[in-house]
């Protein structure tokens, strides 16, 4: 049987890699992360409420909804889950470094193949339209909003702003440089439904996916990107965000050198799951924003 | 000499080990949450009831807003909708609606309060959140989000819901 919420929300891990590299992006939005672990400490967090009682019928309250498969908070889950299925035994090499010690990916380079620049481009789309796609699912928008999805992203905060961040941080400006978006949007006007089709992550979450078949689903991940890059740029332009910016933050704990910055991406790829992680937490926070207001 | 005193330590270790490895065998307790958990996975078992109303029907009752606040609806599903209520671009309070027939338990609460807001039953709940029930089938609910959005100001915004026309929702 699959897990329930609070076991998901329990099990978070209070550190480890995921974390590391979560904590060293807060210089991006100061302040606006933390890790909450654990569904009571969430329930208190989001509500506010100490009252035992009316804990235990908020907790309860939220695990009926997400077990209830018709209101897609379990779709959700799955998106999150999907986009992030990563290599974890490298990652559980990586983690087995001593505590205090950098964390070297450089010990790993043999193990790592760089993506190339296309199929970072496609991993990248296609991580955000599941964003998009999850967005609706949980707050109960249409599936193909997108324009409700770019309004809602300037409200965006907590771990949903630190999930779009880490995206353009990980998946965008370290392996792509700093015209990530655009480049992003090139290359998918140049990959096929085919190609598409081959890319694992896609073919699992094509169900969820909108447009008439795959080239339907290809047009609609164009037209996401599209809308998203301004957004994106703004992210990144108001910051003055650079890759040597975010490379000066993950060598507080990570051996990192400038020429293996595709290296790197991979290597965050294959042993973080920060989409899991922020997904989690977003899920339980609207999960019990709804349970609050039910009661 | 040395290997009495070997043996004495592994002896007196026994105790030590056994107790770490059963206390790593202990099994978690079970979580405050499994009855629910357990229930709601049952064959059959739903959160919401096809017969509750669209959370879409709701939008239109939610107060108007003006200066500087700003309303930002976030979740609209059946039978509940809900907006974040924004000061200066703050987080102050959270405005919702919900349909009992999803959670019929809801109603208890106000049937033991004397309260009333606008005419309609209404109770504090907890130190966060005040509501009142509309027809009893609708709960308009506002929840604090920031120490400075008091129950005083709860019970203003409960008011500036459009609740004549949320009673004549059918």
């Amino acid at each position: 049987m699959s897990k329930s919420i609070y076991e998901l929300v329990d099990q978070l891990p209070q550190g480890g890699l995921t974390v590391m590299v979560l904590n060293a992006l807060d210089f991006v939005i100061p302040g606006q992360w933390e890790n909450t672990v654990g569904f009571e400490a969430t329930i208190r967090k989001v509500t506010g409420e100490t009252d035992q009682g009316l804990i235990q019928q908020i907790g309860d309250r939220a695990v009926w909804l997400f077990n209830d498969k018709s209101q897609g908070y379990q779709n959700a889950l799955w998106l999150y889950q999907t986009v992030d299925a990563t290599d974890s035994a490298l990652g559980a090499a990586a983690l087995a470094n001593k505590v205090g010690e950098k964390v070297s990916f450089l010990g790993f380079l043999n193990k790592i193949t760089p993506n190339p620049e296309k199929a970072q481009a496609l991993d990248l789309s296609i991580k955000l339209v599941a964003e998009l796609v999850a967005f609706c699912q949980i707050n109960g928008i249409p599936g193909d909003s997108i324009g409700d999805f770019v309004a809602s992203l300037a409200d965006y905060s907590g771990e949903s702003l630190m999930r779009m961040t880490a995206l353009v941080c990980l998946d965008g400006l370290i392996p792509l440089g700093p015209d990530f978006a655009l480049k992003a949007l090139d290359f998918i006007e140049q990959v096929s439904p085919k190609e598409l089709e081959q890319n694992s992550t896609f073919s699992k979450i094509k169900p969820l996916i909108p447009g008439q078949g795959v080239a339907g689903q290809l047009e609609f991940i164009g037209q996401s990107v599209d809308s998203v890059k301004g957004w994106m740029t703004n992210f990144v332009a108001q910051r003055d965000l650079t890759p040597q910016k975010l490379l000066g933050q993950l060598r507080g704990f990570m051996e990192v050198s400038e020429d293996k910055l595709d290296y790197l991406a991979a290597f965050i790829d294959m042993s973080t799951n920060y989409y899991e992680h922020t997904g989690i937490q977003t899920l339980a926070h609207r999960l019990i924003e709804r349970a609050v207001a039910e009661i | 000499m040395l290997k009495k005193f070997q043996k004495l330590l592994t002896l007196a270790l026994v105790p030590f080990v056994l107790w770490v490895s059963l206390s790593a065998c202990t099994p978690q307790p079970p979580s405050r949450f499994e009855q629910a958990q357990q229930e709601s996975t049952q064959r059959g078992a739903t959160a919401v009831v096809k017969e509750s109303s669209q959370g879409a029907k709701f939008n239109a009752f939610f107060p108007p807003v003006e200066g500087d606040y700003k309303r930002i609806y976030t979740q609209e599903k059946q039978g509940f909708a809900e907006a974040k209520l924004k000061r200066a671009g703050k987080e102050v309070a959270v405005l919702a609606i919900s349909d009992v027939l999803n959670n019929p338990a809801a109603v208890q609460k106000f049937q033991t309060s004397s309260l009333t807001i606008a005419g309609y039953p209404a109770v504090q709940q907890g130190s966060m959140a005040t509501a009142l029930l509309v027809e009893g089938r609708y709960q308009v609910k506002v929840l604090s989000r920031d120490a400075s959005f008091t129950a005083q100001d709860r019970k203003q915004w409960l008011e500036k819901f459009n609740l004549a026309g949320l009673a004549a929702l059918q």
